[in-house]
C-alpha cells in the first residue's frame, strides 16, 4: 500500500500533485508516463497533456486509449490508473498513470515501474502486452 | 551466459522429481544444461530458493494447470513444435503471481509465420473447448512483430526475434524484481528535503530536484 500512497513529487518530472482534483482523465489533463520509454522520461518544460480521449464520452478510465501531447509530438497512450475513485474493489492511484503505445498497439517502453491494476485483464481490448511488461499487479 | 541459452530451440519444463531443483530440457539435443539450472534458480527467486521450487512442483501436480482437460500445456507445446516455432520458452509462474500458470514466448521467422501460428492455436482452442469456456481473441493483429493470446491460465506471445531482444520478457518474468532493465529505470531517489504529504505547487517542476 505504501507504494500507492507515496506521492510522486520527488522526481524531476513531478507536476501532477497539483490540486486534489479527483476526476478521471479528460482533455487537458496532465498525466504521468510510467514506462521507461525515452519519450516519457526525458524532461521537458511542459508536462504531457491529454488532448483527446478515444471514447464516446470524453472521460477516460483505466483501459482507455488517449492521445497525448508529449514534447511537441502526438502519441497514443493507455490509461493504467487515475486519481478518481472507481468501483470499490479496484485500486485508486495518487497520480494519473499512463503507458505510451504506438499506433499499432505495441508499447513504446519495455518496462513499467508502477503497479498495474489487474482489471485490465478482464476488459475487452488489447492489454496483454502491457501486462507482459509490467512489474507487479495490484 | 543467459544469451547462450536462447541460441537454440529451448524448452523449459519443470518435472517433479526427488530433488527440489528439478528442471530438465526436452528432447532437442542441442540444449545446454547449465543455463537451465540458472533459470530455475531465478524462477525460484520470487518464492526464495530450492524449497519453494519444490513446493511449486507439487502444486503443479495438484492444481489445475490446464485451461481445461484437453487443451493443456503439453498439447500446446506439441502444436508449436509442429508449426516449426523457434525458441519456445515456457515459463511456469509461481502461484503467488496470479496472472497465469504458464507464460509462453515463441519466435517466428516472419510476420506471416506469426499470424499463421496464432490463428492455428486459436483454431485448435476453439475446436477443443467446451461451451463454458471463455472466448479468446488474438491481440496485436495489426502489428507485424508481436501477437499474443491470453488463454486464461496460459498466455502466449508470438514475436519476431528482434522484438524479443528488445523487450526481453523472459528476463522479466523469471527474474521478477531483479531484472536489469527494471534496475536501470529507477535511479530516482527521494531528495533530502522531501517531506511526505507536502505537495509542491505547479512551478516546482521547472527546477531539477536530485
Amino acid at each position: 500500500q505504501g507504494l500507492l500512497r507515496r506521492s510522486l513529487s520527488h522526481s524531476f518530472l513531478s507536476f501532477a500533485s497539483i490540486t486534489g482534483a479527483r476526476q478521471a482523465i479528460q482533455k487537458l489533463t496532465r498525466v504521468r508516463v510510467v514506462d521507461n520509454s525515452a519519450l516519457g522520461n526525458t524532461p521537458y518544460h511542459r508536462p504531457p497533456k491529454c488532448i483527446h480521449v478515444y471514447n464516446k464520452t470524453g472521460v477516460g478510465k483505466v483501459g482507455d486509449t488517449i492521445l497525448l501531447a508529449i514534447k511537441g509530438e502526438k502519441k497514443k497512450a493507455l490509461i493504467v490508473g487515475h486519481k478518481m475513485p472507481g468501483p470499490t474493489v479496484t485500486p485508486r492511484f495518487d497520480s494519473n498513470n499512463v503507458v505510451l503505445i504506438e499506433d499499432n498497439g505495441n508499447p513504446t517502453g519495455t518496462r513499467i515501474k508502477t503497479p498495474i491494476p489487474y482489471i485490465l485483464r478482464r476488459r475487452e481490448g488489447e492489454f496483454s502486452k502491457v501486462l507482459a511488461i509490467a512489474r507487479n499487479f495490484v | 551466459m543467459w544469451r547462450a541459452a536462447l541460441a537454440g530451440c529451448r524448452l523449459l519444463r519443470p518435472v517433479s522429481a526427488a530433488a527440489g531443483l528439478a528442471l530438465r530440457p526436452e528432447p532437442p539435443p542441442r540444449l545446454a544444461g547449465a543455463p537451465h539450472g540458472g533459470c530455475a534458480a531465478a524462477r525460484g527467486t520470487g518464492g526464495g530458493g530450492a524449497g519453494a521450487l519444490g513446493a511449486v512442483e507439487e502444486q503443479r501436480r495438484q492444481a489445475a494447470d490446464t485451461v481445461f482437460p484437453k487443451f493443456n500445456i503439453d498439447f500446446v507445446v506439441a502444436l508449436l513444435r509442429q508449426e516449426n516455432a523457434k525458441d519456445i520458452c515456457v515459463i511456469q509462474l509461481p502461484p503467488g503471481i496470479k496472472y497465469c500458470n504458464y507464460f509462453i514466448i515463441v519466435s517466428g521467422s516472419s510476420t506471416r509465420h506469426l499470424h499463421a501460428m496464432a490463428h492455428y492455436m486459436l483454431k485448435m482452442y476453439k475446436h477443443h473447448k467446451e461451451e463454458s469456456d471463455p472466448h479468446t481473441q488474438i491481440e496485436g493483429k495489426e502489428t507485424d512483430d508481436w501477437l499474443c493470446i491470453d488463454f486464461g491460465s496460459i498466455v502466449m506471445h508470438f514475436m519476431l526475434p528482434e522484438t524479443r531482444e528488445t523487450y526481453e520478457l523472459e528476463k522479466l518474468w523469471t527474474l521478477g524484481s531483479y531484472d536489469d532493465q527494471l534496475a536501470q529505470i529507477t535511479p530516482q531517489s527521494l531528495p533530502e528535503d522531501f517531506i511526505f504529504g507536502l505537495t509542491p505547487n505547479s512551478s516546482d517542476h521547472l527546477e531539477t530536484r536530485t
